[in-house]
C-alpha cells in the first residue's frame, strides 16, 4: 500500500479498502471482547482455542476471528458475538468454543450458551434486543464491537480518518471550531466547559513556538473505566480526533497523556501512532496541506491529581504533579511555556463523529445545552454492570434500573454515587434526575468522568465518605494546606463517626470543615473533595446521627459499631455467635446459658422468632446463605428444661421498694415482670384473659407454637415475687388510679393488640365475616371453628397464614383461598410460613384487593375483586399497588377472614382516655421511645399495645427495657441512658476441625412434619435438627465475634504508650 | 494599565499585578504565611484567601497567586473570607500550634480553639525553604517529597544533598520555626537562629533538636529521635 501523499489520496484508500471488504463473501465472524477486563476474566484462553480450533479444522476462510476491545459489558466477560444475527454468548469458556463455532457454522444459535435474563431465564437471540444494549446511544463505544483495535484497516473499512479528511479537505481551521461550538459538545472529562470556545481560544493564542494538543487519559476514579476502553478499544478515533483538534488550534505538539497502570491503552495506543504515521496521517506536511503535527505518548506515574489540567503539564514537564493558580490558563500558559489544549479521551472520541455528521445532527441528540451521549460506568450493587452509553438528559432512573437491571439481590437501591471521589451521592427519591453536567451540580455531585456506582441497603453512607475521603487524603497532592489538612481532618472525623467515637457537635465541624475546604482550594480536587461529605450530610443525615447518637450502623457496615451482625439485629443482644459456637462445640448446656441470660422464652422464640439475625448474618449477605439460627436455637432448647436455669439475681431495688403492677400478661408484660423480679421487686401481673400468655396462646396457633411449651415457659419465669391475677380488666375490675391508691410504685402497660382493622367496604358486618384476632382467639382458647366451606382470608402478614393455616385444619371448610393485593415477594409474612401453607393446600392469589362484600340473606356469600399492577415503590420500599380498571372478578365464600393488619383494641384506648393515657392517631399508647414513659409519672408502656401488631422479639424486648426503665425510676435516677454498641466480648474457642469433615456449603433447611401427617392436626409442623445437622450448620459460622474477643487488649494503649515515652 | 475594585475602592494597578500586592499598597490588611517578598508567590497557606466576582460566581482565591484582571470586584474581608480563614487558623493551630507566627495570627484573628484532634507537627508545608534554596540560593538542595497526607520536605533520596552550603536560609525564612526562639526555658530562649547564619541544629547539645523538622536535616543529616 502507498502511503497517501493528498488528501484525493487518502481519499482514494479508503474508497477501495470499503470496496475491497464489499467485494469480499461475507463470512461468519466471531467477536471476542478481550479488552484488560475480558483477559482478566479468561479472555485469552478463549482466544487461544477459538484459533486452534479454526487452524486445526481447516476452517480459517470459513470464519473470521475478531479481537475486539472491550464492549462494556463487563458482567458477561469473556463473552463473544457472533456477527451477523449479533448472538451474543456471554461468561464463554474454553470448553463452550467448539460448540459455539459449531453453531456459527451451522447458522443456528446454541441456545444453551446463549445470553438469557439471569432472572427470567429469558433467551435473547440478538444484542440489540437485551434491555441492557437495547435502551443504549453507542455512537462512540459502539465501534468497539466493529474493530480490531491494532488493524488501521479494520478502522478505516468502518469509515475512519474520513472525518479527517473532511477536515483537511475544507483546509479551514475556523470551520471546525465553529462546527465543534455549533455541536454544542462540553468536555466529558467532568467539567463540561465548552470543547468548541476552549479551542477557539487556544487558536486566537498568537505565541510563535507551537502549542501543545493534549489527551487527558489520566483516568484515576475508582470505578471508572471508559477511557481506558476507548483507548484501547478504538484508539484510532482518538488520535483522529487530536488531530482534527491539532488542526483547528494550530498545534504541532501532540501528547496523549496515559496513565502506566493502563498497559494495553497504551500498547495499543503505540501501534496504532505507528500506522498512523505509516499512512502520513501523522508527521511532517500531512497529506501534502502544509500541517505538521506528531503525537508522543506520556505515561504518568499514577497521581490521581495528574488528571487536574495543570498539574498534568507539570507531570508532562517531568515534575511532581501539583496544580498551581489558574490564570493563566493552560491555553494561554502551558507546557514549556506555550499554550496548551487539553482534552478528554471521551471528548476526542466526539469529534470525528461531529465532523462526520455534522454539528446539527450531533445537536440533535441530548438536550438543549448538553448534547450528546456520555459514556457512563455502572458499577456496584446493580445487576449489569459495564460501560453504559446514554444520550445527556437521560434519568439516572432509566440507567440504573432499565439499563443496569436495578439491584442484583434483595436489598433496596438508595443511591447512586457520580463522579468518582471527588462526586457527590444522589438518593433514591432523585432518581428522575436527567444526567447533565448542571443537574447533577445542583444535586451537590458532579458528572465527573461518568463514573456511576450504585449503593444499596446494605451500604453505609457514612462509610462511603469515609472511604473517598481516604482516597483523596492519600492522592491530594499536599500543596494547599486547606486540601491537605483539610482532607485528613475530614477522614478522621468520619473515622470517628463509624467507630461511635463522635459527637453531634462534630457533625457541625464536619460541615463547616467541608465548606471551607470546598471554598478554599486552588484546584478541582480540593474543590471538589467535599462533595462525598457534604452530599450524604445533605441527603443521608439521618445515617450519620444514628451512628452518632444511637451508635448504630443501620447498613450493618462499620464493624466498630455492629460487633457481630447477629447480636447487634437482635433486639434482645443475644449474643447469637456465642450459643452457635457452643453449638458446633457440642456444648448445649452452655449455648442453652448463652440464649436464656438475654431471653426469658427462648423455646417460644425458638419457634416463632421472625430472626432478624439471619437477616444480617454475614454468611448471608456476603452471597451465601445465612446460618439458620433460630433452627439452631430449637435445636439447643427442646434438650433443656427451663425450670433447670437458674438465673442471676442481681437485687438493685431498695428495702422499702413499692411493688410494680404490670397489665398485661404477654410476652412484654411477663418479661417486665421476670426481670423487675430478679432486681427484687414484688410485681403483679393483671391479665383479661383467664390462662397467661396473651397473644402466644391467642394469636399464635398450637401447630406453630405447641400450648404446652408456653405453659412450661412461663411456669418458670413465675417466682416468689411474681403474683399473676388472670381474668383482671384494666377499666372494669381495676383503674390506673386505684393501683396507685393500692400502693404500686409504677405500672407497666402491655396489653396488646387485639382489635383486627376493617375492609372499610360496606356490609363488613354481614355473617361468615370475622376479623382474623377472633376467629384465631375463638379456636386457640376455646376450640371453636368458625369457619366452614369456602374460606377466603384477606392479608398479607403472618395472622392471615396463621388464620388460613387454622382454617384448613377445621372441620367443615372445603377450600382456602388467601388475597393478597402485592405479589407474593412482598408479602410481610415469614417466607416459609407461606410455603408450608401452600403445601398444605392453600391457593395464594396475589395481585387482587377486595372492593366489595356481596351479601344474600344477610349472609357473604362472595367478594368482589381487583385485579392489580406493581407500581412505584412507596415509602416502605414495597412498589405500590395499582388497580387495573375493568378487571373485576368474583370470588365466591363462605366464610372471610379479614387479617390485613391489627389495631389495639378501642377498648383499650377508651381505657387510656379514662386514666389520662395519650394515644396516637392510630389507636397506640404514645410513651417516649427510648425510656417507655408515657405521659402519666409512673406509668410505662411497651409491647404491640405500643408498636401496633409486631413480633414476639419486639415484645420481650420491650419488656425487658420497662424493667430497667422502672427499676431506674423507682430508684429516682435519671431514665436515659446513653447508647453504646453492643460488642461480643466472651471467647468462645472455635472448635478443632475434624481432618475428614470439610464445612458444608448449604444451609440446613429444618425438617417439617410430612404434609400427609398434617391434615386436620395440630401437631407441631417443624421439628428439631438432629445433633449432627445442628453440629454441622453451627460450623458454617463465619465467627464474626473472634475479630472483638480476640483481638490484643493492649491495642488502645499502644499510642498511648509511645506517646509517653515520646516525651521522656 | 488595569483597573480593579478593592473593598470597594478603585485602584489602577501595573500588568502582572497580585492582588495581595494591590491589597498592601491600599493598606488592607491580609495575613499570609507562604507568602514571602523575594519569592515566587506558591499559595500553599490559603490563608491569604480573598473574595473575588459577584453573585453566584463570587469564589475565593488566594491573593498571593491572583493577577489583576480588568475590573475585577475584590473583598479581602467580607464574612465568607472571614469564616474560611478562622477555619484554615483553627486547622493551623490544630496541626502547629507552637509557631508563635501562627499563634499571633490566631489571636489577630479571634480564633481562641481549634476543635480538631491536636497534632504537633514542626512543619506546615509552606514551601518558603523550598523557594528559597531554589530562588534565591540556587541551590535546589530541598524539596517536597511525597503527597497527601504523606508530603514532607527532604533532601533527594533522604541523603545528605551535595549542593547544599549549609546557608540557613531554609531555616531563616521558615514561619513556622519561631517557637524556637520563645521557648518556655528563657536562658534557651534566643537561639538566634532567625538571624544566625550557622544553623544552631549544629550546637545539638544546646538545642537539643528544636530546629530540625526536616528528616533527615539538610544541614547536619542528625536523625531526628
Amino acid at each position: 500500500m502507498r502511503t497517501p501523499t493528498s488528501v484525493d489520496e487518502l481519499a482514494a484508500l479508503r474508497r477501495r479498502v470499503v470496496a475491497d471488504r464489499a467485494s469480499r463473501p461475507p463470512k461468519p465472524v466471531l467477536v471476542l471482547s478481550a479488552g484488560i477486563c475480558g483477559q482478566a476474566s479468561g479472555a485469552n484462553d478463549v482466544m487461544r482455542v477459538i484459533k486452534r480450533n479454526l487452524l486445526e479444522r481447516g476452517l480459517t476462510d470459513r470464519i473470521t476471528l475478531r479481537i475486539t476491545g472491550c464492549q462494556g459489558f463487563c458482567e458477561m466477560d469473556p463473552s463473544i458475538v457472533v456477527e451477523p444475527g449479533n448472538h451474543l454468548y456471554p461468561k464463554v469458556r474454553m470448553e463452550h468454543v467448539p460448540r459455539i463455532i459449531e453453531a456459527t457454522l451451522g447458522g443456528f444459535v446454541a441456545e444453551e450458551l446463549i445470553y438469557r435474563d439471569p432472572l427470567e431465564g429469558k433467551m435473547y437471540l440478538g444484542l440489540g434486543e437485551i434491555p441492557f444494549f437495547k435502551k443504549q446511544t453507542r455512537t462512540v463505544l459502539g465501534a468497539n464491537q466493529k474493530l480490531d483495535p491494532i488493524r488501521i484497516h479494520d478502522y478505516l473499512e468502518e469509515g475512519g480518518y474520513a472525518a479527517l479528511e473532511k477536515v483537511l479537505a475544507r483546509n479551514d481551521p475556523a470551520w471546525v471550531v465553529e462546527e465543534v461550538k455549533a455541536s454544542g459538545l462540553r468536555g466529558r472529562g467532568g467539567a463540561g466547559f465548552p470543547t468548541g470556545v476552549k479551542w477557539e481560544r487556544a487558536r486566537a493564542e498568537r505565541n510563535g513556538r507551537g502549542k501543545f494538543m493534549v489527551c487527558n487519559c489520566d483516568e484515576g476514579d475508582p470505578g471508572a473505566y471508559m477511557d481506558r476502553s476507548l483507548l484501547e478499544g478504538n484508539p484510532h478515533a482518538i488520535i483522529e480526533g487530536m488531530v482534527i483538534a491539532a488542526f483547528a488550534i494550530g498545534a504541532s505538539h501532540g501528547i496523549v497523556y496515559v496513565r502506566s497502570e493502563y498497559p494495553l491503552a497504551i500498547k495499543h495506543t503505540v501501534i496504532a501512532l505507528g500506522q498512523a504515521r505509516g499512512l502520513g496521517l501523522l508527521g511532517k506536511d500531512i497529506l501534502g496541506t502544509g500541517f505538521d503535527f506528531d503525537i508522543e505518548i506520556v505515561k504518568g506515574a499514577g497521581a490521581f491529581v495528574c488528571g487536574e489540567e495543570t498539574a498534568l503539564i507539570r507531570s508532562v514537564m517531568g515534575f511532581a504533579g501539583e496544580p498551581r493558580q489558574r490564570p493563566p490558563y493552560p491555553i494561554q500558559k502551558g507546557i514549556e511555556g506555550r499554550p496548551t489544549c487539553i482534552n478528554n479521551v471521551e471528548t476526542l472520541a466526539n469529534v470525528p463523529v461531529i465532523i462526520n455528521r455534522g454539528a446539527a445532527e450531533y445537536a440533535k441528540v441530548g438536550v438543549p445545552g448538553n448534547t450528546g451521549t456520555k459514556i457512563f460506568s455502572v458499577v456496584g450493587k446493580i445487576r449489569n454492570t459495564g460501560l453504559v452509553e446514554v444520550p445527556l438528559g437521560t434519568t439516572i432512573r432509566e440507567v440504573v434500573h432499565d439499563i443496569g437491571g436495578g439491584a442484583p439481590g434483595k436489598a433496596r437501591i438508595k443511591a447512586v454515587q457520580t463522579g468518582g471521589p471527588s462526586g457527590g451521592c444522589i438518593p433514591a427519591s432523585l432518581f428522575d434526575l436527567p444526567i447533565d453536567y448542571d443537574s447533577l451540580s445542583q444535586a451537590g455531585s458532579i458528572m465527573g468522568s461518568g463514573g456511576m456506582i450504585v449503593m444499596d441497603d446494605n451500604t453505609c453512607m457514612v462509610d462511603v465518605a469515609r472511604y473517598f475521603m481516604k482516597f483523596l487524603k492519600d492522592e491530594s497532592c499536599g500543596k494547599c494546606f486547606t486540601c491537605r489538612k483539610g482532607t485528613q481532618r475530614m477522614w478522621e472525623i468520619l473515622d470517628d463517626v463509624t467507630k461511635g467515637r463522635a459527637t453531634l457537635d462534630q457533625l457541625g465541624l464536619l460541615k463547616e470543615l467541608a465548606e471551607t475546604v470546598r471554598d478554599t482550594s486552588m484546584c478541582g480536587l480540593g474543590q471538589s473533595a467535599p462533595n462525598p461529605v457534604l452530599s450524604t450530610l445533605r441527603y443521608f443525615r439521618k445515617e450519620y446521627e444514628e451512628h452518632v447518637v444511637n451508635k448504630r450502623c443501620p447498613a450493618y457496615v462499620c464493624d466498630e459499631l455492629v460487633g457481630a451482625p447477629c447480636q447487634t439485629a437482635c433486639p434482645l443482644g443475644t449474643e447469637a455467635w456465642r450459643y452457635v459456637a457452643h453449638v458446633a462445640r457440642g456444648e448445649n448446656d452452655l449455648a442453652y446459658q448463652a440464649i436464656r441470660e438475654a431471653n426469658p422464652f427462648p423455646s417460644v422464640c425458638a419457634r416463632v422468632c421472625n430472626h432478624p439475625c439471619e437477616e444480617r448474618c454475614r454468611a448471608g449477605t456476603t452471597g451465601g446463605e445465612a446460618v439458620a439460627i433460630r433452627a439452631l436455637k430449637r435445636f439447643v432448647t427442646d434438650q433443656a428444661d427451663p425450670l433447670s436455669f437458674r438465673p442471676k439475681r442481681t437485687p438493685t431495688a431498695p428495702a422499702n421498694a413499692p411493688p410494680v403492677a404490670v397489665v398485661g400478661c404477654g410476652p412484654a408484660g411477663l418479661t417486665a415482670a421476670h426481670y423487675l423480679s430478679l432486681r427484687g421487686y414484688k410485681v403483679t401481673v393483671f391479665d383479661t384473659e383467664s390462662e397467661p400468655g396473651g397473644m402466644l396462646f391467642s394469636a399464635i396457633p398450637s401447630y406453630r407454637l405447641p400450648h404446652d411449651v408456653v405453659r412450661r415457659e412461663i411456669a418458670s419465669l413465675i417466682d416468689e415475687n411474681v403474683t399473676v391475677r388472670c381474668g383482671t380488666m384494666l377499666g372494669r375490675d381495676i383503674t390506673l388510679d386505684g393501683l396507685f391508691e393500692e400502693g404500686y410504685g409504677a405500672v407497666f402497660l402491655a396489653l396488646g393488640a387485639h382489635k383486627s382493622l376493617r375492609l372499610g367496604l360496606p356490609d363488613e358486618d354481614a355473617a361468615g365475616i370475622l376479623p382474623s384476632i377472633q376467629f384465631l382467639k375463638a379456636w386457640n382458647l376455646r376450640g371453636e371453628s368458625l369457619a366452614h366451606g369456602r374460606v377466603v382470608v384477606v392479608g398479607g402478614g403472618n395472622s392471615a397464614i396463621d388464620a388460613a393455616r387454622v382454617a384448613r385444619r377445621q372441620e367443615g371448610v372445603e377450600s382456602v383461598t388467601i388475597l393478597y393485593r402485592r405479589t407474593r415477594d412482598e408479602m410481610p409474612a415469614f417466607e416459609e410460613e407461606v410455603e408450608a401453607a401452600l403445601q398444605e393446600g392453600v391457593t395464594l392469589l396475589t395481585l387482587a384487593a377486595p372492593v366489595k362484600i356481596l351479601v344474600a340473606d344477610g349472609k357473604a356469600i362472595g367478594v368482589e375483586c381487583i385485579k392489580n399492577a406493581l407500581g412505584e415503590r412507596d415509602e416502605s420500599g414495597r412498589p405500590r399497588p395499582v388497580p387495573i380498571a375493568g378487571s373485576e372478578f368474583i370470588v365466591p365464600l363462605d366464610t372471610l377472614v379479614v387479617a390485613i393488619s391489627e389495631g389495639s383494641d378501642t377498648d383499650c384506648v377508651a381505657v387510656a382516655g379514662a386514666n389520662r393515657i395519650a394515644t396516637s392517631a392510630t389507636g397506640t399508647v404514645k410513651v417516649d421511645r427510648d425510656t417507655l414513659l408515657t405521659n402519666r409519672p409512673g406509668v410505662f408502656a411497651g409491647g404491640d399495645v405500643v408498636t401496633g401488631p409486631n413480633t414476639v422479639v419486639d415484645a420481650i424486648a420491650a419488656g425487658k427495657r420497662a424493667a430497667v426503665m422502672i427499676d431506674r425510676y423507682l430508684r429516682a435516677e435519671p431514665l436515659s441512658v446513653a447508647a453504646a454498641p453492643r460488642l461480643p466480648e466472651i471467647l468462645v474457642a472455635p472448635p478443632e476441625a475434624g481432618a475428614d469433615e470439610a464445612v458444608p456449603k448449604g444451609r440446613v433447611a429444618p425438617p417439617r412434619l410430612p404434609v400427609s401427617q398434617r391434615e386436620r392436626s395440630f401437631a407441631e409442623v417443624e421439628v428439631a435438627l438432629s445433633a449432627a445437622d445442628a453440629s454441622r450448620e453451627a460450623r458454617r459460622c463465619l465467627r464474626c465475634d473472634l475479630t472483638f474477643t480476640q483481638r490484643p487488649a493492649a491495642r488502645d494503649e499502644v499510642p498511648e504508650l509511645a506517646l509517653a515515652g515520646g516525651a521522656s | 494599565m488595569i483597573n480593579i475594585t478593592l473593598n470597594g475602592v478603585p485602584l489602577e494597578v501595573e500588568k502582572g499585578t497580585t492582588l495581595l500586592e494591590a491589597a498592601q499598597f491600599l493598606g488592607f490588611p491580609i495575613p499570609t504565611l507562604c507568602h514571602m517578598e523575594g519569592l515566587h508567590p506558591y499559595g500553599a497557606c490559603r490563608l491569604c484567601i480573598v473574595e473575588i466576582g459577584e453573585g453566584p460566581r463570587a469564589k475565593l482565591v488566594s491573593s498571593c497567586t491572583y493577577p489583576a484582571e480588568e475590573g475585577l470586584k475584590v473583598r479581602t474581608s467580607s464574612s465568607r473570607v472571614v469564616k474560611a480563614r478562622r477555619m484554615v487558623i483553627e486547622l493551623l493551630l490544630a496541626s502547629c500550634p507552637q509557631s508563635k507566627t501562627i499563634q499571633d495570627i490566631a489571636s489577630a484573628h479571634d480564633v481562641r480553639q481549634q476543635r480538631f484532634r491536636q497534632e504537633h507537627e514542626d512543619c506546615i508545608l509552606c514551601g518558603r525553604c523550598v523557594r528559597m534554596c531554589e530562588e534565591q540560593m540556587v541551590a535546589k538542595a530541598i524539596g517536597f517529597v511525597g503527597r497527601g497526607a504523606g508530603r514532607a520536605i527532604g533532601t533527594p533520596f533522604g541523603k545528605r544533598s551535595e549542593v547544599c552550603r549549609q546557608c540557613g536560609g531554609c531555616m531563616y525564612v521558615c514561619p513556622a520555626c519561631e517557637l524556637r526562639c520563645t521557648y518556655s526555658e528563657p536562658d534557651k530562649a534566643i537561639c538566634g537562629g532567625c538571624a544566625n547564619l550557622a544553623p544552631p541544629c549544629l550546637e545539638k547539645e544546646q538545642f537539643d533538636d528544636l530546629m530540625c523538622y526536616m528528616k533527615p536535616c539538610v544541614a547536619c543529616e542528625i536523625p531526628k529521635s
